[in-house]
């Protein structure tokens, strides 16, 4: 079998541009998908029963669904609503939307791994419930997530292919699109597969970075 | 005047487990008085009901006159009257020893940096850690945690200082230095409460002694009555089966000695 990579050199532009979205829209969805998911995350560990259990539910749907129906959901479904979104927001709300669900989980289990010793002596030196959390739970909880957190990033990463499906031109489908083109279907999935590689490398080279300078503070 | 602490007919249970069943007890201003019995008795319990950790099912917890069993007053109204040392130190493991003892004097008592700064190295000094003032929870041995522990209780100024079994996580060889630095704060005239296996160090150090037993205080009074002359059977049971771990050192008359409760 010859593999022929040279054929894929006229279309590398397309790849680049492909590549861009991927990371604009993995980016993007971690950000948001952040700031929903710490929403949830900390409705799961206040003392409010109501919230707990909204959040709970929210959380056991997101992850016992598939990402791709999201999607659908959201892209296809809405319009019904009469909710119309562009591809492209539909397919951030919807990476953005299951990945909360996750980090929710992460942040509670963060915050839950800290001792109940920790909360019991922050309470009795005086300090209140922001207060403990602020100084003393979050700082510990933080370093708990982080692991978690970034294989969270990479797999958003690595799940942003399926934007493909709502004819998003990010790297999946820039493969399929040169596919049809060159014939060259090996050459140029090995390629997309290995720039996936190198981009969740790269999330995870930093992460290790983070992690062993926090332990040395 | 109040007394510093004032029980009565305090009822906890967790659960269908009935832990204190109808507890009452007076501690004057200044007095140190150690609790000792066998392990789920509920000496744990009465203590982390006192300050607040656990919510009571009834009765009445006053200190200095003031109930601080409901949620009416803060964490930092309570913080100001009463001081806890835990069995497991509970330092903040991401802070170094000195941030551990001036967080909450900042955060609570809205201590100045400097303010704090100048009592955290003055209670370092009286707890002898002076040079450990940079170092983290992780680089020290559970005796130094423990010590360091107290020094934090004590930057609250709290009037009260409550101990549950502050040597019992402890290696043997350095329970001795943890006990001399509460030995310390007792001949300062704090009103302290100690819960403890150490049976020799309650001899020395308390004003009083109470054995509890299935949720109940059944011995109350000097540590010679209550040690060396119990009264009450399960007492004497108790002691035995202590003495049995640590000779015959408790039914000699060791005061006038200090410096002989290490074990």
């Amino acid at each position: 079998m010859d593999l022929d990579f040279v054929t894929l050199i006229p279309y590398l532009h397309m790849f680049w541009a492909g590549v861009l979205i991927t990371i604009r829209a993995s980016i993007l969805a971690v950000i948001l998908g952040s700031i929903l998911g710490v929403i949830v995350g900390a409705m799961r560990v206040l003392p409010f029963k109501t919230l707990r259990s909204v959040a709970a539910a929210y959380i056991y749907i997101i992850r016992g669904t598939p990402l791709l129906i999201q999607l659908f959901l959201i892209y296809f479904g809405l319009p019904s609503l009469g909710l119309n979104l562009p591809a492209f927001a539909a397919g951030i709300v919807g990476l953005s939307i299951n990945s909360s669900g996750y980090v929710g989980e992460i942040v509670r289990g963060g915050i839950e791994a800290v001792p109940k010793g920790q909360w019991e002596a922050s309470q009795v030196l005086g300090l209140s419930y922001i207060k403990s959390m602020k100084h003393i739970i979050l700082p510990q909880a933080i370093r708990n997530m982080l692991p978690a957190f970034g294989n969270e990033f990479i797999t958003l990463i690595k799940e942003s292919s399926l934007l493909s499906t709502l004819a998003i031109t990010e790297l999946t489908m820039v493969g399929q699109q040169v596919r049809s083109v060159t014939y060259a279907s090996f050459e140029t999935f090995i390629l997309v597969g290995l720039i996936y590689l190198f981009l969740t490398s790269c999330i995870g080279l930093g992460l290790g970075i983070v992690e062993k300078r926090w332990q040395v503070s | 005047m109040n007394n510093a602490i004032e029980i009565i007919n305090l009822h906890k249970s967790f659960g269908d487990l009935n832990v204190l069943k109808g507890v009452s007890l007076s501690v004057k201003e200044g007095e140190v008085v150690s609790v000792i019995g066998p392990s789920g008795s509920g000496k744990s319990t009465l203590a982390r009901c006192i300050c607040r950790l656990e919510e009571i099912n009834s009765g009445e917890i006053r200190l200095y006159g003031t109930r601080f069993d409901n949620k009416q007053h803060s964490n930092k109204e309570l913080s100001s009257m009463v001081g806890m040392i835990f069995q497991q130190f509970n330092l903040f493991p991401h802070l170094s020893v000195l941030d551990n003892i001036t967080l909450t004097p900042v955060k609570v008592r809205s201590f100045t940096k400097e303010k704090a700064d100048k009592l955290a190295k003055d209670l370092l000094d009286r707890v002898g850690l002076s040079d450990k003032i940079h170092a983290r929870p992780r680089q020290l041995s559970g005796g130094q945690m423990q010590r360091v522990a107290i020094a934090r209780a004590l930057a609250m100024e709290p009037q009260i200082m409550l101990f549950d079994e502050p040597t019992s996580a402890l290696d043997p060889e350095l329970v001795g230095e943890v006990l001399d630095v509460i030995a310390g704060l007792a001949k300062t005239g704090m009103t302290m409460m100690i819960i403890t296996h150490e049976m020799l160090f309650a001899k020395e150090v308390s004003d009083r002694v109470l054995f509890m037993d299935d949720g109940r205080i059944i011995e109350d009074g000097t540590p010679s009555e209550v040690l060396t002359h119990p009264t009450q059977i399960r007492t004497q049971t108790f002691l035995k089966r202590m003495l049995a771990h640590f000779g015959e050192q408790l039914t000699k008359d060791t005061s006038g000695k200090d410096d002989q409760y290490g074990s």
